[in-house]
């Protein structure tokens, strides 16, 4: 998990793109996903998505974002289609329960929206600097800088608490607490991993906001960011992919 | 002479704290000077940086007795960010220093925001990340690099503004060896050359008494040596007894002197350690 979040370089057209026009294609391929009635976009989107992440160079976190969110939505996938009763039965099972023709499809639609939903975002993640997207945010937008700052500081912080939970139960590990055992022993143990980990995050952050503080944030205004981002051809084209990905999702 | 930073009588007693982490501190440095800082943990030494830049008493809390004035600003009646103005700090705790993810986003951010002219902040840039021999590291994300590493762009985020006193609280504990002796030489070029204050709060003896011209001693929240390095050194039984690490050499300089064997001062570097075993010899 660690790392899939984190920006990468490179220098493809859509590294060098418009921060915003970055964020709108993902935007649009996600909620693409989510407007389209037919499975088909579905699955068109997702693997739009997939060989993107492979051209762009981020295989690794196609991947590994793949086996995160794919074995939940495997997870999920399972865990519903006994249930949906519409359709036509394909395979009955005992307790009334049974796999549906109509079943499938709705599971099968709900796992391609929730990857086609998370991969754009986390290539998108991969091929912009934190620090444009906050940039463009605020100074085209305007966005007021706090509350873009607010955004990207709970997304640099996750890796940051992925490496602290890691460090607490190693801690805690070494000081003897077993995490093998039964369910309702690992909830006993939750405390203990949580409560350290809660302090030393929040005590991270306020650290990490009086860092900011004294680096001048408050001074910060809308055109303080030092980068330019003009718009150039291939945003043009990006846009109108943009629009053909909307436009496909709203006529199917 | 004019003194940049001024501090009468400063106690502060932080809010539900039993004792006071400042106790009474009256210290006077002049523009340029570059002060090293030392004692055993829990001394104050931190304490006194935050009250540089006014994190004491507006961010961490209590009861703030006296008055201290950094270039002219009262810091109990200026804010944060006026102070920032004046005073750069480099703390302890790198690791929630950051607050970008590239390390060249990190040494833009507080020039950006300190309204540096547009066409001036690329040479600041490069001069910074040179100075500390980072240039390769600057389109690196921030969470892919060493603690030594990370305490550098930190250290050049610090350095490319320029400010005119610097305040490092153990800012040099994961770098190696050479490193260090490099931010050592690369602040007192930057006093030499800006007349930049240097205050630095350092573990590593040695380094400070050869760099700086004084050194503060705490202990309980008091300053209780104040002088110029050597001096401060010609008193190590007084240094172990507070807790801090006195280099052996001194000691031995100490003991020499006891006999009547050696009569200089305290060697501060190795030319000086030789002179004063020869010394002893003859
Ligand atoms: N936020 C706080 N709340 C209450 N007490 C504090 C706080 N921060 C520090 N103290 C106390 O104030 C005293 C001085 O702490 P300070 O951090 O200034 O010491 P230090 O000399 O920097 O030590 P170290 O070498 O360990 O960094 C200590 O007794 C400490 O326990
Ligand atoms: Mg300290």
């Amino acid at each position: 998990m660690q790392g899939v979040l984190e920006y990468q370089g490179g220098g493809t057209v859509l590294h060098r793109a418009h921060p915003l026009v970055k964020l709108a294609l993902a935007a649009v391929v996600c909620v693409g996903g989510f407007v389209t009635r037919s499975l088909l976009v579905n699955l068109a989107l997702l693997a739009l998505s997939i060989c993107g992440g492979f051209a762009l160079g981020l295989g690794g976190k196609v991947k590994s974002s793949l086996k995160g969110a794919g074995s939940l939505c495997l997870f999920l996938f399972v865990v519903q289609l006994p249930f949906v009763r519409a359709g036509r039965t394909l395979v009955p099972l005992p307790f009334g329960l049974g796999i549906t023709d109509e079943g499938l499809r709705f599971c099968a639609r709900f796992a391609a929206r929730l990857l086609g939903a998370t991969l754009p975002l986390v290539l998108m993640l991969g091929v912009t600097r934190l620090s444009d997207l906050t940039n463009t945010l605020v100074a085209q937008l305007g966005i007021p800088y706090r509350y873009a700052f607010v955004v990207t500081t709970a997304i640099r912080f996750i890796p940051v608490l992925f490496v602290e939970m890691r460090d607490v139960i190693e801690a805690q590990t070494a000081r003897g607490v077993e995490l093998d055992g039964s369910f309702t022993r690992k909830i006993k143990l939750i405390p203990p991993l949580c409560v350290p980990l809660l302090v030393s995050c929040a005590q991270r952050m306020e650290n990490n906001a009086l860092a900011a503080e004294l680096r001048g944030f408050y001074l910060r205004k809308r055109g303080s960011g030092y980068r330019r981002y003009p718009l150039t051809g291939s945003d043009a084209l990006l846009l109108a992919v943009c629009g053909l990905v909307a436009a496909a999702a709203i006529i199917t | 002479m004019d003194s940049l930073i001024l501090l009468e009588g400063v106690s502060f007693r932080y809010e539900g704290a039993g004792s006071r982490a400042l106790d009474d501190v009256r210290l006077s440095i002049a523009p340029g000077e570059f002060v090293g800082v030392i004692g055993p943990a829990g001394a104050g030494k931190t304490t006194l940086a935050h009250t540089l830049s006014g994190v004491v008493p507006h961010v961490r809390r209590g009861d703030f007795y006296g008055s201290a004035r950094v270039a002219g600003l009262d810091t109990v009646t200026a804010s944060v960010v006026e102070l920032s103005k004046t005073v750069g700090c480099v703390f302890q705790d790198v690791e929630s220093q950051f607050v970008t993810t590239m390390v060249e986003d990190e040494v833009l951010f507080a020039l950006e925001n300190f309204d540096v002219p547009r066409d001036e902040i690329p040479a600041r840039v490069d001069r910074a990340l040179a100075d500390l021999n980072i240039t390769d590291l600057r389109s690196r994300g921030i969470s892919t690099l060493s603690g030594g590493q990370k305490q550098k762009v930190a250290l050049a985020a610090a350095l490319a503004l320029a400010p005119s006193a610097l305040v490092l609280d153990e800012a040099t504990g994961e770098l190696d060896p050479a490193s260090s002796v490099q931010v050592f030489g690369l602040l007192s070029q930057l006093r030499r050359e800006r007349g930049t204050t240097i205050i630095v709060i350092e573990q590593k003896i040695m380094l400070l008494c050869a760099y700086a011209d004084r050194l503060l001693v705490m202990d309980q929240g008091r300053v209780v040596i104040d002088g110029p390095v050597r001096r401060t050194l010609e008193q190590p039984d007084r240094l172990l007894s507070l807790g801090v690490n006195c280099p052996r050499v001194t000691t031995l300089a100490a003991r020499l002197r006891e006999k009547e064997l050696y009569h200089g001062p305290p060697p501060i570097n190795l030319d000086e350690a030789e002179t004063m075993v020869r010394e002893a010899m003859a």
